[in-house]
């Protein structure tokens, strides 16, 4: 725990979610119509719930990934991005459920290419999900106190 | 630093006020009042409008793949899978140039394979419409359905 609170291994977290989830939006940003068509795929909203979906979420993951590499309110940040992956996480999961067959899950690409949604992608979310809660969780060491915290975490003294 | 609330909830609004005018105002948006799914010259027709057409004669074409063809079909229906198009096509194709009432259906919302083989067959000059929120909207009206592999 007080290795996760080095203020170096919580940049290291934020910057590879963060990075992820800004990753994800460019493409969704890009191409909202395109992006819709793969929300109507998991048939769990309608047409107009998903265009709005389809419209607005690319955006609050582009933000709230800015926020967290940025470190500009990364906590509230890492829980926005914590909450997307619980929601993505639940649809991949109905959509296994349902045996529903999503060629592109619409993470990180709109077009036909794209990841499956399946068991990978879930163990993918959950892992980005381990991470925005352990920014959210383990509050960051002050500046002074990390270099004694991390010989300590490392056995060093 | 305790949690703030409002900055989650701004973060939410804020992310969502400028998709909204980034859908507005890029060039790059659609109408969020539209099926996403549905394009110019796409013909749809309701569930009603499909089982009179049924009854007058109508060729029905299920787009799902061949393992759901199998499992439940409308009655009369061929199988013509959207993933298997070109194949499907090809040994279908002097059925489908005889009758100039097709009809095209799917798994309903969200399964685009319908409007992609209605859109295949008007490419290669056979008139097609598109069954509205396919084989569910067909079963919540009652209408008949049959099992088993395309004769």
């Amino acid at each position: 725990m007080r290795l996760l609170r080095h203020p170096a291994i919580h940049w290291a977290i934020a910057v590879v979610v963060g990075g992820l989830f800004v990753y994800a939006s460019l493409d969704k940003i890009a191409k909202p119509a395109d992006f819709a068509r793969i929300v109507y795929h998991y048939r769990i909203l309608g047409p107009l719930p998903s265009n709005w979906l389809a419209v607005t979420l690319p955006w609050v993951e582009l933000l709230a990934g800015v926020l967290m590499i940025s470190g500009v309110w990364r906590r509230e940040a890492s829980l926005v991005i914590a909450m997307l992956l619980v929601v993505f996480m639940g649809a991949v999961g109905w959509a296994l459920h349902m045996g529903v067959d999503i060629e592109n899950c619409g993470c990180f690409s709109v077009s036909g290419e794209g990841r499956s949604a399946g068991w990978k992608l879930l163990a993918g979310d959950a892992a980005m999900l381990v991470g925005a809660l352990a920014l959210l969780i383990a509050r960051p060491m002050e500046p002074e106190a990390a270099p004694a915290a991390a010989r300590t975490a490392t056995g060093r003294v | 630093m305790d949690l703030r609330w409002w900055r989650v909830v701004l973060i939410a609004a804020v992310g969502s006020a400028l998709g909204l005018s980034w859908n507005l105002l890029s060039g790059r948006g659609f109408a969020l009042d539209r099926n996403v799914l549905i394009q110019e010259g796409d013909q749809i027709v309701e569930a009603s409008e499909a089982k009179r057409r049924l009854d007058a004669g109508a060729l029905f074409l299920d787009a799902r793949p061949d393992a759901f063809y199998g499992m439940s079909h409308i009655p009369g229906a061929l199988s013509l899978p959207e993933d298997d198009f070109d194949r499907a096509y090809a040994r279908l194709e002097p059925t489908l140039r005889k009758n100039l009432d097709i009809v095209v259906y799917c798994s309903g919302f969200g399964c685009e394979a319908s409007h992609i083989v209605a859109r295949k067959l008007k490419e290669r000059g056979i008139p097609a419409v598109v069954l509205h929120d396919g084989l569910p909207a067909w079963q919540e009206h009652g209408y008949p359905l049959r099992e088993g592999p395309q004769p």
